[in-house]
């Protein structure tokens, strides 16, 4: 099978399976996705929280909780994008398509444009890639990893306001805060991005199914089993 | 910090012999006699206290205001034996033309030694014109006392950040002391006003220990602004709780629970409120059963309504849409979600054509 | 240039000008210009607001329940009425009727203010006009403490006190570091205390500036803080509990217990020391009840206030009346409508403003705020270093505001005359108490002096009425009325897309209102007609003056170079210039 180096899309046969996605990049990707389901309802509940509760205050503990279960989540997100990060490093080619676009190359670009030429029924067929098509890379690039960059600079700088100016926190994360200009709007930013990864993974859902049924290779089961294997051969 | 006259007599090569021959000289043509003399003396050779311009642009006065309800130390005592308030036109007895000569005084006689206060800000549209006190922009009497001060302190919002003038449209550019005056060091004590204690806090703490207090990265003294009025709030366990004022004079407003939503900002305000508490510690906003408004934060005028917790956010490029995150973001999920539903509806449609058609492309690809 | 006739004055402006700029020892920025003739009397008078910024623009589009925090800056003095006047408007607006434990809170809140504004006026900006701190120095302090023993039971009255006092002015005059007292006008042949009564009123001044923070305490317990305290459209923000769970988070009754030790000691304070001061330093000053009348003895307004019965603002309910008097008629006094288009109007012909057709007036639910600064032709200096004004021009940030079409004088004056006129038991027994102690006549009420005594008395009678409020706040909590705010309308989905409301505030300067449209749950048009707006506003279209002009005319001074005379008209006013323009 040739495959063109940069982009990954497959210029001829004959189409065998690819190994794709390394097992750290797929745990990488579903604790992450467990941390996210974690973060979105407590996060929206730290935002716009439960009806009030009576009684003593002593007796309940709802808001901590909530609070502790967003804060742990969020600290295993950080802690796994961290090593998903040195993996870019060792891990296989693929494991760095969606850190680093080839946006230097005049084929990646070209895969693009074609790619959302398809996307917009402007274009019969797609072509076969072996990891993302490089439309998705730029896709998961400026729509996922920016976006989990804002959210987690912006949770952290959140989370260093607790502990006040001069603190060990706040000395390594005040800056966000400086950045944002008020701690309200570090808020409003981390809020509003809640909204914009809801935004990312409808889309993702709905990008994963359909690519399983239309495109030439499988989709759904690439992230559990890290391998991909095609349906039919590239056009001539 | 202040030099005596008796020093900058010395420093100009004048001996003692003849300084006290200057005070007696000065005595008698005062009519004043011996003792006179020695008490002339005695007064050159003290220490001055530290003198103090306060200047007013655009404001509400409520600084001053909060300045003398301090109870420890008490303002009169701020003012008769810690400082020389020197100019200050909302206190001093002169007016108009003798006013502004004790300001020029001081300024000359305290070069580079004297402290300058700011209320209020400069407004910078239109040439200034929308404070002009003595008829002159007050933005060139700011930067003219600023010139030789050793040090400014920016009291209350209006100096700090702009505050409720500088809300938009901010019609007259009304500009914080920081973004005018750029050589000298400031201390930003903001609030709306600040609390009296913490005013005369400061002040106390430079004349004591002879410099300047630690600034936080916004530059407001660290002692009294370093944490969230959240963080020491004596609500704070209803908080946690997860137990709420619903509605102003709920069941949960008797019993003082948490006020977050019904708009407190106590999570994003650092401020002195929860701790020092106003008037000689009595009470503070959310005590009083309101929650806090963020009167200490830059801009806090324009982050929405002060009885929601989410700010409210204009929409760029939609023409005065606004809404809060949630409300934006609920639309903007609706939208990908209708768009998804065609886009898949015609990527069926689409599918089962090619189906048919995908047959020939194969004949015709082999 | 030609004389202008105008309401009785003729306004001369070919004498020797003189300017006072700034105005010290008042809020904001105030700037008079005067012609004096050759016997240093005054000819023509120039009222000059030199600040603006622009509040009723910034409001547009806004929260209406947000808008008494935004206006509650337009000034940190009279703290707090602006927000009451606005909650008050956006209540007449949407229909919202607050419970009556909220009026009485608010009445509460208000009257506090009332007592402290005026105390720390009359001591912290009015009384260095006629006290000679300097000549304090040279006082006998057991003569002193017999004149203060001889008008007041106030215990701190012993020669030691005073004495100790003196010494600590002496230190500090002996510095050579005068402070706020350099370049004052001491030894002026316009004072005329004696040392001993100079020395008393500097000790007051002290003691004052100490006790008013005690006073501002109530509207802490009740508001959160001082300056600037909370409010809310439907009630008040302050829950009361005294029985059960929680009841030490929210209002209770060591609080309760608090505001009534505080309530007895303002009484205390302005009783025995406010106003026996302020009757010891009228009675050198006599002179003082013939000059600055200015509008006074013609026409006066008073916009009434203190509800008696919650959501009721007409004379039924007021306890200080409302009412209008023209040409000194107190035999009739007119009723005033905030709604009808023509009795409140503002006009900006002299006025750094722009709008349609200049020579007419606006009704502030038409009014608009479009600043436009010009200067006339015959102003001296340049447009950033103004040496005299035209006033022939457009000359002030202030509008003009008048009563159908009458320029009137507001403030506790107008209040006491307008109350006086309507027959109000209270104030008249307080007035003919002073008249009599003072032995003048009651025309001696239209000047200068009789403006500051109207403030004392109203001092007075304002911690009293506290008294009578927190009584009635007590009396409701027995009876088991908790409810402090009524939040049936709080939701902007259950208001109108049109609205629009007023109501009237009285503030410790005079009358004060504020007017609202709401459209589409947004403020669409907010426009504040200010106490001070009324006095120090300049000209109209048809050159009738204001009242700080007015009350200038024709005050003969001792020297020009010390304008000692202007400070004391302007501060009998207590000018404030922030809301003015707001
Ligand atoms: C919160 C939920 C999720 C998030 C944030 C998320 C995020 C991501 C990201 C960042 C990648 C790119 C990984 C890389 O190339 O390094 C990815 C790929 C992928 N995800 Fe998810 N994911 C989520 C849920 C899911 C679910 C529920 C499925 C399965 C049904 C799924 C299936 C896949 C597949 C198959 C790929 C590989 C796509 C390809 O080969 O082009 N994801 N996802
Ligand atoms: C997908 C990731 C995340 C989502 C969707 C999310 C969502 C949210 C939302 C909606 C809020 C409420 C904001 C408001 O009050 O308006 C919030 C609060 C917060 N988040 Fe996150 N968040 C995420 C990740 C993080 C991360 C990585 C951190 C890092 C420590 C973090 C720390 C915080 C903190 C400290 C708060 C404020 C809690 C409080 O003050 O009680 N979040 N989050
Ligand atoms: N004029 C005025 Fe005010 C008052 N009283 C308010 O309405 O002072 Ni600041
Ligand atoms: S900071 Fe606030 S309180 Fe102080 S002068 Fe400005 S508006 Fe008034
Ligand atoms: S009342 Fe305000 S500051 Fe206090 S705990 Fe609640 S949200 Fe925080
Ligand atoms: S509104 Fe201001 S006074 Fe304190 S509690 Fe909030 S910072
Ligand atoms: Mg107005």
């Amino acid at each position: 099978m040739r495959v063109e180096r940069v982009t990954g899309r497959v210029l001829s046969g004959p189409m065998e399976d690819v190994y794709v996605y390394e097992a750290p990049v797929r745990l990488w990707h579903w604790i992450t996705a467990f941390c996210i389901c974690a973060l979105v309802p407590t996060g929206y509940l730290i935002g716009a929280p439960l009806p009030s509760i009576g009684g003593e205050a002593t007796a309940s503990f709802l808001m901590g909780w909530i609070r502790t279960v967003h804060f742990v989540a969020a600290m295993l997100l950080i802690v796994m994008f961290v090593l998903r990060l040195y993996w870019v490093f060792v891990g296989n080619h693929h494991a760095r398509a969606i850190f680093i676009p080839a946006v230097w190359s005049g084929a990646w670009w070209k895969g693009v444009i074609g790619q959302a030429k398809y996307y917009l029924f402007l274009q019969e067929h797609s072509d076969n890639y072996v990891g993302h098509n490089p439309l998705a890379q730029m896709a998961m690039f400026a729509n996922f990893l920016v976006a989990l960059v804002v959210i987690i600079v912006t949770g952290l700088g959140l989370y260093a306001q607790a502990y006040g100016w001069g603190s060990g926190w706040m000395n390594a994360f005040g800056w966000v805060t400086t950045l944002f200009g008020t701690p309200q709007a570090v808020r409003t930013a981390h809020h509003l991005m809640m909204w914009y990864m809801l935004l990312f993974i409808m889309i993702h859902f709905y990008m994963v199914i359909r690519e399983d049924i239309m495109s030439g290779g499988t989709v759904f089961g690439v992230m559990g089993s890290g391998i991909r294997m095609f349906k039919r051969e590239p056009k001539p | 910090m202040i030099e005596t006259y008796y020093d900058l007599m010395r420093r100009q090569g004048i001996s003692r012999r003849s300084f006290l021959k200057f005070c007696s000289l000065t005595a008698a043509s005062l009519g004043l006699g011996d003792a006179g003399a020695q008490q002339i003396a005695q007064a050159m050779q003290t220490k001055p206290r530290t003198p103090v311009i306060w200047l007013h642009g655009l404001e509400c006065t409520c600084c001053t205001e909060s300045f003398i309800r301090s109870a420890h130390p008490l303002a009169k005592d701020v003012v008769l034996s810690m400082i020389s308030l020197d100019y200050d036109d909302t206190l001093m007895a002169a007016a108009g033309h003798q006013a502004e000569q004790a300001l020029e005084d001081t300024i000359k006689k305290y070069k580079g030694n004297y402290i300058l206060a700011v209320e209020g800000n400069p407004p910078l549209a239109d040439d200034g014109i929308y404070c002009i006190p003595g008829g002159k922009p007050f933005v060139d009497k700011l930067r003219h006392v600023a010139k030789d001060a050793k040090a400014i302190v920016s009291w209350g919002s209006c100096a700090s950040w702009g505050c409720v003038q500088a809300a938009k449209p901010n019609p007259t550019r009304a500009t914080p002391v920081h973004k005018v005056i750029t050589d000298k060091p400031i201390i930003k004590v903001p609030g709306c006003p600040p609390i009296a204690e913490v005013m005369t806090g400061v002040v106390t703490y430079i004349l004591t220990f002879d410099r300047l207090p630690d600034l936080d990265a916004q530059g407001r003294p660290k002692m009294f602004y370093s944490q969230r009025i959240h963080d020491k709030c004596y609500r704070r366990p209803h908080f946690d709780a997860g137990q709420f004022v619903e509605h102003f004079d709920d069941a949960g407003a008797r019993q003082g629970y948490c006020l977050y939503k019904v708009g407190c900002k106590g999570p994003t305000t650092y401020n002195a409120c929860s701790t020092v508490r106003w008037n000689e510690g009595t009470s503070f906003p959310i005590q009083s059963g309101h929650g806090c408004i963020g009167c200490s934060e830059d801009d806090f005028w324009d982050k929405g309504s002060f009885y929601d917790h989410l700010t409210t956010i204009k929409v760029p490029g939609l023409g005065g849409a606004e809404g809060t995150a949630d409300k934006i973001g609920l639309t903007a999920a609706v939208g990908v979600g209708a768009a998804i539903a065609a886009h898949a509806a015609v990527s069926a449609i689409k599918q089962a054509r090619s189906k048919t058609r995908n047959d020939k492309v194969s004949e015709v690809e082999k | 240039m030609a004389t202008i006739q105008t309401q009785g004055f003729t306004l001369d402006d070919s004498g020797k000008r003189i300017v006072v700029d700034p105005i010290t020892r008042i809020e904001g920025h105030l700037r008079i210009e005067v012609n004096v003739d050759k016997d240093n009397v005054i000819r023509n008078a120039v009222s000059t607001g030199t600040m603006w910024r622009g509040l009723e623009v910034i409001l547009k589009g806004r929260d209406p329940r947000d808008a008494w925090a935004f206006v509650e800056r337009i000034c940190g003095v009279c703290t707090g009425v602006h927000a009451l006047a606005s909650v008050r408007s956006v209540e007449d607006a949407l229909g919202i009727k607050i419970p009556k434990q909220a009026n009485v809170i608010r009445n509460l809140m208000h009257a506090t203010l009332y007592a402290h504004d005026h105390l720390v006026h009359f001591y912290h900006l009015h009384a260095l006009d006629w006290v000679d701190v300097v000549s304090a120095l040279s006082a006998d302090p057991k003569k002193t403490s017999e004149l203060a023993q001889s008008i007041s039971p106030w215990p701190n009255s012993s020669p030691g006190y005073f004495r100790d006092v003196q010494n600590r002015l002496k230190k500090f005059v002996e510095s050579g570091q005068l402070g706020i007292f350099a370049n004052g006008y001491w030894g002026s042949k316009a004072y005329k205390l004696p040392a001993e009564a100079n020395l008393m009123a500097t000790t007051h001044y002290l003691e004052a500036l100490d006790f008013q923070k005690e006073i501002v305490k109530i509207q802490t317990i009740l508001g959160g803080k001082n300056p600037h305290p909370n409010w809310l459209v439907g009630g008040v923000p302050c829950s009361i509990n005294l029985d059960s769970t929680g009841a030490v988070g929210a209002i209770n009754m060591t609080q309760l217990n608090m505001i009534g030790d505080i309530i007895n000691r303002t009484i205390e304070f302005i009783d025995q020391v406010y106003i026996p001061d302020l009757l010891a330093v009228a009675s050198f000053y006599k002179d003082w009840a013939k000059i600055g009348g200015g509008l006074s003895g013609a026409n006066v307004m008073s916009y009434g206030e203190f509800p008696d019965i919650a959501n009721d603002y007409s004379n039924a309910s007021m306890l200080l009346p409302s009412g209008v008097i023209l040409g000194g008629d107190l035999k009739k006094v007119h009723d005033v409508d905030l709604k009808a288009a023509d009795q409140v109007q503002e006009w900006v012909t002299h006025s750094w403003y722009k709008q349609g057709d200049e020579s007419k007036g606006l009704h502030p639910f038409d009014g608009t705020t479009d600043p436009n600064f010009v200067l006339g032709a015959k102003t001296k200096g340049t447009r950033t270093n103004i040496e005299n004004l035209d006033e022939s021009a457009k000359y002030s940030w202030i509008k003009s505001p008048r009563w159908k079409g009458n320029p009137v004088e507001v403030g506790p004056l107008a209040r006491y005359i307008v109350a006086y006129a309507r027959g109000n038991k209270e104030v008249t027994e307080q007035v003919n108490m002073v008249l009599k102690t003072l032995d003048v006549p009651v025309t001696a009420l239209f000047s200068t002096l009789g403006r500051t005594a109207a403030r004392g008395l109203e001092g007075s009678w304002s911690a009293h009425k506290m008294k009578y409020f927190y009584n009635q706040l007590m009396a409701g909590l027995k009876a088991g009325d908790f409810n402090t705010a009524n939040i049936e309308k709080w939701e902007p989905s259950s208001w109108p897309a049109d609205a629009k409301g007023v109501a009237p505030c009285e503030a410790p300067r005079g009358a004060l209102a504020h007017w609202v449209k709401i459209k589409n749950t947004k403020i669409d048009s907010y426009q504040c007609v200010v106490p001070t707006t009324w006095n120090a506003g300049p000209r109209d279209a048809r050159n009738q003056i204001g009242a700080y002009e007015a009350a200038l005319m024709n005050t003969p001074m001792v020297n020009p170079e010390q304008p000692l005379e202007i400070l004391r008209t302007i501060h009998s006013f207590d000018p404030c210039l922030a809301c003015a323009t707001h």
